[in-house]
């Protein structure tokens, strides 16, 4: 999900300057809402473009580190709207890991190993920073909504770098076993060895088979036939 | 192009009678891709051969370009079967000495066509249908990808307008299976062939929309693709179910 909502959401609490929003953002919604400084400009510019915010000082426009953003009317239109269709799906990542474990091949599925131990690695590394940042976040005597809000956020990424820890335990497990199992490959290196020059041979044969057929003229109805005859 | 109105089928058998097919109907249109899918046994050959004019239905009616195949005549039967349908058989009976070449040329030869015309169009079948590695081989020698391939290289060498194709994927691996039924689906939609394909489970008939089940000779609903998910076009909850539990 692009930034663009959660920024408008902030915005629509009070506003704010530009870098704010970036740490807001993070304070907010915990670490997987980081959002390096380029794309948080690219963003605030489009939403000023679309009339959703715009900037309420009058500092010059090549200081942009003192321009304060308010949400618009169209803004906060735009949230609620948003916020009354969104619909949350379930979301599947597009991991490289996967990519590259599927088509490995006999070749190189050996390496593979290495790189989910490294994925591995980075994921129990992040879960300690996300426990520790959870745990960090103040219990008071007056219940504060930001606070449990961001425990919510916080436990969003644990759980999910937990699922990440327990799918990589498994990845491993079933590739080594799939090593030891010498199988069967599907002709993945018999396509590979198909040139450009085979390729673009096969295509034409079939645009022009594929255009004869198409082009056949069709059969005399049965009344054609008898009169005809 | 290809309807086929209430058929039904019966075969008599020593220990008694059993329902092939029940009261069936559908139609394919020219440039369509159907998909029927349904458990060994379901009905889908003989839903096939009755198209194909192969086999009289019990009762219902098969027509072909508005023509009932029951009123064509001899002669225009024959055109029907030589030229306008091609068919690919889940068990074909092949001679295993028989070489490639030989295989997929017979039917433009027994058309009367020249050899060297004949030769220089099995090239293209073959070509098309990734099969062109197989020239020089022997028919019993061709792994089961490559017999497929043969196969439908064999069933375009007509130039047909209405391809059968009876479980063309079967016992193929993911990429072979993903290969042959993306020929299919071309074959519809740029040949602008109508194509009805069976298997034995919704997963290999990727891409193709309709797709309808048939079990124990009766049609089941067809799910269309939005019904299907997103990716893997996994038959309804409950057959998935009692197909994971077999």
């Amino acid at each position: 999900m692009s930034a663009k909502h959660a920024l408008l959401g902030l915005l629509l609490h009070r506003p704010a300057y530009r870098y704010q929003l970036g740490e807001r953002l993070q304070e907010r919604l915990g670490p997987a809402w980081k959002i390096n400084s380029g794309q948080l400009y690219q963003t605030v510019r489009r939403l000023a473009a679309d009339g959703l915010i715009e900037r309420i000082d009058s500092a010059p426009d090549d200081q942009d580190e003192l321009h304060v953003y308010a949400i618009t009317v169209p803004g906060v239109e735009e949230f609620e709207s948003w916020f009354d269709a969104a619909v949350s799906t379930a979301r599947l990542s597009r991991r490289p890991l996967l990519v590259k474990i599927t088509l490995a091949g006999p070749e190189r599925l050996k390496d593979t190993l290495e790189e989910i131990d490294t994925y591995e690695h980075h994921c129990m590394g992040a879960l300690e920073k996300h426990r520790r940042l959870r745990e960090e976040i103040p219990v008071t005597a007056q219940v504060r909504a930001d606070h449990e809000l961001l425990r919510v956020n916080l436990s969003a990424d644990i759980a999910q770098l937990e699922g990440e820890l327990v799918w990589a335990k498994y990845a491993r497990e079933r590739v080594t076993w799939l090593l030891s199992q010498n199988p069967i490959w599907p002709p993945m290196h018999e396509r590979s060895r198909a040139t450009a020059e085979e390729a673009r041979e096969r295509l034409e044969a079939r645009t022009e088979m594929f255009s004869r057929i198409a082009a056949k003229p069709q059969r005399p109805l049965p009344a054609e036939r008898k009169q005809s005859a | 192009m290809l309807r086929l109105e209430q058929i039904s089928m019966r075969f008599r058998r020593p220990d008694g009678e059993r329902l092939a097919l029940d009261d069936v109907s559908l139609e394919v249109g020219r440039g369509q891709i159907m998909g029927i899918f349904g458990p060994s046994g379901g009905g889908k050959t003989t839903l096939l051969r009755i198209a194909a004019g192969l086999r009289k239905p019990d009762s219902g009616t098969v027509t072909y370009e508005g023509e009932p195949l029951s009123e064509m005549s001899a002669a225009e039967r024959t055109r029907f079967r030589r030229r306008e349908v091609a068919c690919v058989w889940a068990q074909q009976t092949v001679e295993e000495h028989m070489e490639v070449l030989d295989h997929v040329a017979l039917p433009l030869l027994v058309d009367g066509c020249g050899h060297r015309s004949a030769e220089r169009r099995v090239r293209e079948a073959l070509l098309v249908c990734e099969a062109e590695r197989c020239i020089g081989t022997e028919l019993g020698a061709l792994s089961d990808g490559e017999r497929q391939r043969v196969a439908l290289a064999r069933a375009l060498i007509t130039e047909p307008r209405l391809l059968l194709a009876d479980c063309p994927a079967s016992n193929l691996s993911l990429i072979e299976r993903e290969g042959i039924m993306e020929l299919l689906c071309a074959l519809a939609r740029e040949a602008r062939v109508a194509v009805l394909v069976t298997a034995s489970d919704a997963q290999t008939l990727v891409g193709v929309d309709p797709i309808v089940y048939l079990r124990d000779g009766q049609l089941i609903k067809p799910e269309p693709a939005s019904d299907r998910g997103n990716v893997y076009p996994f038959p309804s909850a409950g057959s998935r179910s009692a197909a994971l539990d077999a």
